[in-house]
């Protein structure tokens, strides 16, 4: 059993135990007059363990343990953590707009974060078979120099081809301006780089010997620009989640806190 | 028309003088001096006369009384022959690393480690004042043209230190050049006059070859310094009596394959595409007679197997393990069913090593062993070319494209590898980010290498166990912790010559402009900014480890031993 298995393992128990003892606590004190203060205690608790992960990363000459456990702590914790969310809301809808904002930060929060899980687990694998390795802040100036070398193949003071001069100038020259095909390449489509290099070879058709080892070069070209591109998609994927992840975290906790004092602040004192 | 070639002439060895202003003068003089002066000029070969070996691989250096001519701990190239005046060696106990220009380092207490939250600095490189005027005991003066660093206060190291003089005639230093170890004393000028002569490792190796007194000489120091104390630490001459153990040491013959300087061959042999295994020095060719077992000293060698028309890695070894002896076992208790050797074992880079005669084997070391600690019987590489035994067959575990990705890049030097595994990294660069919070916002590695399949070795300092940066640093600035600690640089000492920076075949090491604590560059009297090397120190001075493996939150990244590829097999099934 590899260790990601045993970690998975050891997580879903741990997650269904505590599920089936939350939910077993929910049918048996549902009922108490303060239960609502206890959920809300809870999740609070639990919201504010998953919260300091994030302090943990800003701290790592501290020997506050490895963030890989941090993080296995996160997603499972995460995960119970909705279903105390659930339970707090007495599995029902909130009333009025703040409860409403709330709700929906805690869903948008959880949700990102399940995206950006499903993103760690799937993208890394993908860009590893893909190959071509590459640093994300490195890809513009790469995807430059490969759109210099496709002008000078195309319209270079040695390109004497009207048809690849042509169809660089209509199909080319967008492809090559900037990152392009970003939801192809997140859902693994070839679709698109594939019909343009479809076209390119179709050029051959009308072209003599010496255009057709540039459309060679071209089509070489528009691989490593597509290369490029996906590794840039799929890397861009890789941190966007968090962009959503972490800002709405601190909104969350902010609203979180507001709803702690008025509960407090209208109830008459806490019970 | 195809391009026409470059021609260029070819280079020969000598085409870099160790020192371009050796006089004939200079020669004649050495010449005249013992040791070569006891010579037979006629029993060296043509192409490597006695003289044009002075000329070229020695050098004549003056010493002022306390300036350090060797180091404990540093890897030297050369060995030394006092020509006139004395130096010293300190004994015991070892001078104290910051009397050597080392930084003696300490793990970071509570407070500043704690102090690292709000004592960031915001330009890059900064180098506040406590650690630049750290008092090191030593002083650096620029000589002619080299930087001498010297010891300041001699009159006390000879009061607190027992300490031995040596006088003209005297050589040392052979045994760390020959074998690639760390010297293992310190040695200074004891006198304002010292005048050495230092010989280069080439050189050192043709003179043994061609002369046997001083061959007698340098292998008696070897066997009794050296020799002795490593085949008792041996596992496999753990049964042996003194008597059978002094037998032993006295019929090893050692030796020594490939290029010592490998490091710059190997750059300029992994940029023009052509590392090859069929191109490295055979140390023992598959199918020859086993002639004894093999014992590295130093170094690395490659074990493969012939295959198609080239040869395949099946692992490679280092320091301290053996090679041949299942053919020697097998041959000794099969006499009627002997066999040749298996594999191939080729030199890579520099390697250093001990060969145990078949005879010395057969009739002392396999009759003392217990039954059960003997290897299995041999099954011919011809009856099963594709199943080599598990010992050998590394590949098996880590597959034949990490293993020739490993061996052709020289990753297992590395002990403290950053390897990183493609499958899990997000590329959330939470790495680079823990090392610059941890080096005051500077990161001290490339999230970004070499790779093969999943897994890339990121460019950051490996720790290696052959580090041949640390040859040639003229202060003592890059040094080891300990004898098998972490590779560090002490910014206080390091003189920004590049001499680190240039060895490194991994371009680990980095040339860094130093700034103030206002962010201003730092200057010299000629208004040159201050370089400084740096590189990842693995997180010596703080707790818990490397920043960098700690700080992933998918475990994708470890810092590791690639000599031991049992555990990198291991990391990649979990």
């Amino acid at each position: 059993m590899t260790r990601f298995h045993r970690q998975l393992c050891a997580g879903l128990i741990a997650l269904i135990i505590a599920t089936a003892g939350a939910l077993w606590l929910n049918a048996k004190y549902s009922a108490l007059a303060n239960y609502a203060y206890l959920t809300g205690w809870a999740l609070l608790a639990g919201m504010f363990v998953l919260t300091i992960y994030n302090v943990r990363k800003k701290l790592p000459f501290l020997p506050l343990g490895k963030s890989e456990t941090w993080l296995q702590i996160h997603i499972y914790l995460g995960f119970f953590t909705t279903l105390l969310f659930l339970i707090h809301l007495k599995f029902g809808l909130p009333h009025g707009w703040f409860e409403i904002v709330l709700a929906w930060l805690f869903v948008l929060v959880s949700g990102s974060g399940m995206v950006g899980l499903f993103f760690s687990r799937v993208l890394p694998r993908r860009l590893a078979t893909r190959g071509g390795e590459v640093i994300f802040e490195k890809i513009p100036a790469l995807r430059h120099g490969v759109k210099t070398a496709a002008e000078e193949l195309a319209l270079g003071k040695d390109a004497k081809s009207p048809v690849i001069a042509e169809f660089y100038a209509k199909r080319l020259a967008v492809f090559f301006s900037g990152p392009k095909n970003f939801w192809h390449h997140l859902v693994e489509s070839r679709r698109a780089a594939g019909a343009l290099l479809a076209e390119l070879e179709d050029l051959r058709r009308f072209a003599t010997e010496a255009d057709r080892e540039k459309i060679g070069k071209l089509e070489a070209l528009v691989r490593q620009k597509d290369g490029l591109d996906y590794h840039r998609a799929l890397q861009l994927a890789l941190k966007l989640w968090l962009f959503v992840h972490i800002p709405l975290t601190y909104g969350l906790m902010i609203f979180t806190i507001l709803h702690v004092v008025m509960v407090f602040g209208f109830s008459g004192g806490a019970r | 028309m195809p391009d026409a070639p470059t021609i260029l002439e070819r280079p020969q060895r000598w085409d870099a003088a160790f020192d371009a202003n050796m006089t004939d003068e200079d020669v004649n003089r050495l010449l005249f001096t013992a040791p070569f002066s006891g010579m037979d000029a006629e029993k060296f070969p043509k192409r490597t006369p006695l003289r044009e070996i002075i000329r070229n691989d020695m050098r004549i250096l003056k010493f002022r009384k306390g300036e350090i001519i060797m180091r404990q701990g540093d890897y030297g190239t050369s060995a030394f022959l006092i020509l006139q005046g004395a130096a010293r060696v300190v004994l015991k106990p070892d001078l104290a690393p910051s009397l050597l220009g080392r930084q003696a380092t300490g793990k970071k207490g509570v407070f500043r480690t704690l102090a690292q939250l709000w004592n960031r600095s915001r330009a890059p490189e900064v180098l506040p004042r406590s650690i630049l005027g750290q008092s090191s005991g030593v002083s650096a003066r620029q000589n002619e043209n080299e930087t001498r660093v010297f010891l300041q206060d001699v009159p006390r190291i000879l009061d607190q230190h027992r300490t031995a003089q040596m006088t003209g005639g005297e050589f040392f230093g052979e045994i760390a050049a020959l074998s690639r170890m760390a010297r293992t004393s310190t040695i200074f000028a004891d006198s304002d006059d010292a005048e050495l002569l230092e010989i280069r490792w080439q050189g050192l190796r043709d003179l043994m070859k061609y002369d046997d007194a001083l061959r007698t000489h340098i292998n008696k120091i070897y066997r009794e310094r050296a020799l002795a104390s490593y085949l008792r630490a041996t596992p496999l001459f753990k049964y042996l009596s003194k008597e059978q153990l002094d037998h032993v040491a006295e019929a090893v013959e050692f030796s020594t394959f490939g290029d010592y300087d490998w490091s710059g061959e190997y750059k300029r042999l992994a940029q023009s595409g052509s590392v090859r295994p069929e191109k490295e020095p055979v140390i023992v060719g598959q199918g020859d007679y086993p002639n004894g077992i093999v014992l590295l000293r130093a170094g690395f060698a490659r074990v493969s197997q012939k295959f198609g028309g080239g040869e395949r890695t099946l692992n490679y070894i280092g320091a301290g393990q053996i090679f041949g002896l299942n053919e020697i076992a097998h041959n000794w208790r099969n006499k009627d069913a002997t066999t040749n050797m298996q594999f191939s074992l080729r030199a890579i880079g520099y390697t250093h090593l001990l060969i145990v005669p078949t005879r010395v084997m057969e009739d002392i070391v396999l009759p003392s062993l217990p039954k059960n600690e003997l290897p299995p019987p041999v099954a011919k590489a011809d009856d099963d070319i594709d199943s080599p035994p598990p010992e050998i067959a590394t590949r098996e575990k880590v597959g034949a494209e990490i293993l020739e990705f490993l061996t052709e890049n020289r990753f297992f030097n590395g002990t403290a590898t950053m390897v990183i595994d493609l499958d899990r990294c997000t590329r959330c660069d939470d790495c680079v980010r823990a090392c610059a919070s941890t080096h005051d916002n500077n990161p001290r590695f490339l999230r970004h290498g070499p790779s093969a399949g999943r897994l890339m070795i990121a460019n950051a300092c490996m720790h290696c166990a052959d580090p041949v940066c640390m040859i040639g640093c003229p202060t003592g600035a890059i040094h080891r912790e300990s004898f098998a600690g972490q590779v560090v640089i002490n910014p206080a000492t390091c003189i920004g010559c590049k001499s680190c920076f240039t060895n490194c075949p991994y371009d680990a090491i980095r040339m860094v402009e130093a700034r103030d604590e206002r962010g201003e560059f730092l200057v010299d009297q000629e208004m040159k900014p201050i370089a400084k090397a740096t590189k990842c120190d693995l997180c010596v001075e703080n707790h818990g480890g490397p920043a960098c493996e700690r700080a992933c939150p998918h475990g994708a990244l470890t810092r590791m031993n690639l000599n031991n590829l049992d555990s990198l097999s291991k990391w990649l099934k979990l």
